[in-house]
């Protein structure tokens, strides 16, 4: 019962409630509008709520990442650019159906959609967390460890050009996060004899200036691109084809939960595989797939939000982000004093059910901004980049500059932007560089404990990695990684006629 | 996957200075503490430097050997002229920030940039400009209560000023 209360505080206070709702309302614009992305709105945004209290800033953040996810499907559906990674799948069956001048339809059944996969995400999140966190308390330094591991590499096998360069990008920020004093023994890491260096990189500035500046930057690329002008009919589908598709739904909003609470895996992931699911389960389309079939919609809808449930499953119980947006919850998390894993349930419940009652809210939210205002919608897409981007580069400074007061984290924001702009024109993802950032205390804190408790020897670590059934199925998934990389299994593969993973992520807008 | 990608314009230049770097920074994380001991503080950094400069290593390889290029030209796929204008404005910006001060510095780099991405368009550019930054000053400044440096601005006097004329007839 107690749950139930600290549940619905977002719901009952005026403000916290309007927070969920402007967040959301945000949320949906900015994902919708190619060129914004939730990663970069959600990291700007913590170098603003800095000095709030953490729960009106939780709330706006869970808005927006509950708003982003969905906002992304608008353009995908109306302009063929998916606003977000986890929209790609939504513009195949999307745009299609816009063409045919039915974009008021698809948007209306993709909302509707949208929330009831939403709704099953945090209902698993509400039931499966408590669980996994009960379990997560048996983990040993070492799992924490390979579960790191894993995370940065499947972000990096899954959703680059090659696991090599995920590799590298992952090392990347796991070394970004080491610099300054180490906490265990203060001495100094890649200091370089600056004591400015000392307190590390701000990660804050490195967000912003990989998915802020650098997206900006890149966007500079299509600044003469118009947007096309759509009319939109009737918006709220009918009960009846909300009923057709609820047990197709169902099932996809499965495969979303699952997707995206295995560590490294998010709705761009959820989204493409339920769509593949329902190309199979779904024997006679009205329309064929690709050409404007609404089971094609329904099913990536319904699994990226429900992704949003699942990915709050590891961040929140095991500190363990899924993807790009969920480390830079985690560092939100940090920066108000709070430590995602397995503790959090047992010291601080009420934040627990804090979240899930403003995720459950926000999806609420999203239902009612989804269905509403879509004229003012189109205005907004509308907006030139020629002034969006200045704006996007000044926020970014102005996100950077208000974490610490420093021009210093400028000086980084603008630095990371640059690198980060590079990275992404030479095919390297950026996602790695921030899971790595995040994880990087995690991993070498947990990597230290584990070789100190096997007094130092490797072999013994090895031996328990051995003879701990979840430590060798971790260590197990992370071999798989590296052997799936191969030539050998790669000419297995192609022999047994498997679909390659993973999709087309180079998408414009897409902020991870 | 793409194992036949082709190379574009300055990506061994970039690729190559990344294995620098790597290198550069494993000698740095040696510095640290060395082969101390498994669990020293340098143990991750070294760990992490070195899978750098082995990954680094092989996208190095894998571009000399691969000497097929795509057709794309520096200065007009890469880095065009636009890129390199925003971020010199970016750096500028953060040069101006604290002497000049958050309102006019934002003006300035907001007016300037939109005038150069749309080549033209004064008035419109200026108008913009004020707008945009307004809303960013009231949601910001004012809701967020992020504090930016005042500079050459008297911001606060201003704002006390407008706080006398609301509430100064009590």
């Amino acid at each position: 019962m107690e749950a139930l209360g600290y549940f619905l505080t977002p719901w009952l206070d005026i403000k916290l409630l309007f927070l969920v709702a402007a967040g959301t309302f945000a949320g949906v614009y900015v994902g919708a509008i190619p060129g914004l992305s939730v990663t970069m709105a959600v990291s700007i945004l913590i170098g603003f709520t800095f000095t709030w209290d953490v729960y009106p800033a939780l709330c706006l953040m869970v808005g927006i990442f509950m708003g982003g996810v969905y906002g992304g499907s608008r353009t995908a559906i109306l302009l063929n650019i998916p606003g977000a990674p986890s929209a790609i799948a939504t513009a195949m069956d999307g745009y299609p159906l816009a063409q045919k001048g039915l974009a008021g339809e698809a948007i209306g059944i993709s909302t509707v959609m949208s929330f009831v996969g939403g709704l099953i995400g945090i209902a698993v999140l509400a039931l499966a967390a408590p669980t996994v966190s009960d379990f997560a308390l048996t983990f040993q330094p070492r799992d924490f460890m390979l579960l790191a591991v894993l995370g940065i590499l499947l972000v990096g096998s899954l959703s680059g050009e090659s696991l090599v360069k995920g590799i590298f990008a992952g090392a990347m920020g796991l070394l970004i996060g080491t610099v300054g004093m180490d906490p265990l023994t203060a001495e100094e890491r890649f200091t370089f004899g600056f004591t400015q260096l000392w307190g590390g990189i701000s990660f804050i500035a490195v967000m912003i200036g990989m998915f802020g500046v650098s997206e900006a930057l890149a966007q500079l690329h299509h600044v003469d691109k118009t947007a096309v002008k759509q009319t939109i009919s009737r918006i709220v589908p009918s009960f009846a084809s909300v009923r057709k598709y609820l047990p197709l739904s169902l099932q996809t909003s499965s495969i979303g939960v699952i997707i995206g609470a295995l560590p490294g895996t998010g709705g761009d992931i959820a989204a493409l595989m339920a769509y593949d699911h329902a190309k199979r389960v779904t024997k006679n389309p009205e329309v064929p797939f690709g050409q404007g079939a609404k089971e094609g919609l329904v099913a990536p809808e319904t699994a990226n939000n429900a992704a949003v449930g699942g990915a709050f499953i590891p961040m929140l119980t095991l500190g363990i982000p899924g993807d790009a947006v969920t480390a830079i919850m985690i560092g939100a998390l940090y920066i108000h004093g709070l430590n995602p894993g397995p503790m959090l349930m047992i010291d601080q419940p009420q934040m627990f059910w804090f979240i899930t009652g403003a995720l459950a809210l926000a999806n609420i939210f999203m239902l009612i901004f989804g269905l509403t205002g879509i004229r003012l919608f189109t205005k907004i897409v509308e907006m030139p980049r020629t002034v969006l981007i200045p704006l996007i580069l000044l926020l970014s400074i102005v996100g950077a500059y208000a974490v610490n007061n420093a021009i210093t984290d400028v000086y980084w924001m603008l630095a990371f932007g640059v690198l980060g702009y590079f990275m992404k024109s030479y095919g390297y993802q950026l996602g790695p560089v921030i899971l790595g950032v995040i994880l990087s205390r995690l991993l070498d804190e947990n990597w230290r404990r584990a070789i100190i408790s096997d007094q130092g020897s490797l072999v013994s670590l090895f031996k328990g990695m051995l003879t701990s059934p979840l430590s060798l199925v971790l260590l197990a998934m992370v071999v798989m990684i590296f052997v799936s990389q191969t030539p050998i299994w790669k000419r297995w593969r192609n022999k047994a006629g498997l679909p390659a993973s993973g999709g087309d992520h180079n998408a414009p807008g897409s902020g991870a | 996957m793409h194992d036949k990608r082709m190379r574009s314009a300055g990506e061994i230049a970039f690729n190559g200075g990344m294995f620098v770097l790597s290198l550069v920074l494993l000698v740095a994380a040696y510095a640290i503490s060395g082969f101390e001991s498994l669990s020293s503080p340098g143990a991750l950094p070294m760990a992490v430097a070195l899978a750098m400069v082995v990954s680094s290593g092989l996208i190095l390889l894998d571009n000399v050997r691969n000497s097929r290029r795509d057709g794309t030209r520096f200065i007009r796929d890469i880095l065009p002229p636009a890129v390199i204008v925003m971020m010199l404005f970016v750096a500028g910006y953060a040069v101006l920030l604290v002497p000049l001060g958050f309102l006019p510095t934002s003006l300035l780099f907001l007016a300037l940039s939109i005038i150069y991405l749309r080549r033209g368009g004064i008035a419109y550019a200026l108008t913009v400009s004020l707008v945009a930054l307004l809303l960013v000053y009231v949601v910001f400044r004012l809701v967020f209560t992020v504090l930016m440096p005042a500079g050459i601005v008297p911001e606060a006097e201003i704002l006390a000023a407008i706080g006398r004329m609301f509430g100064g007839a009590e």
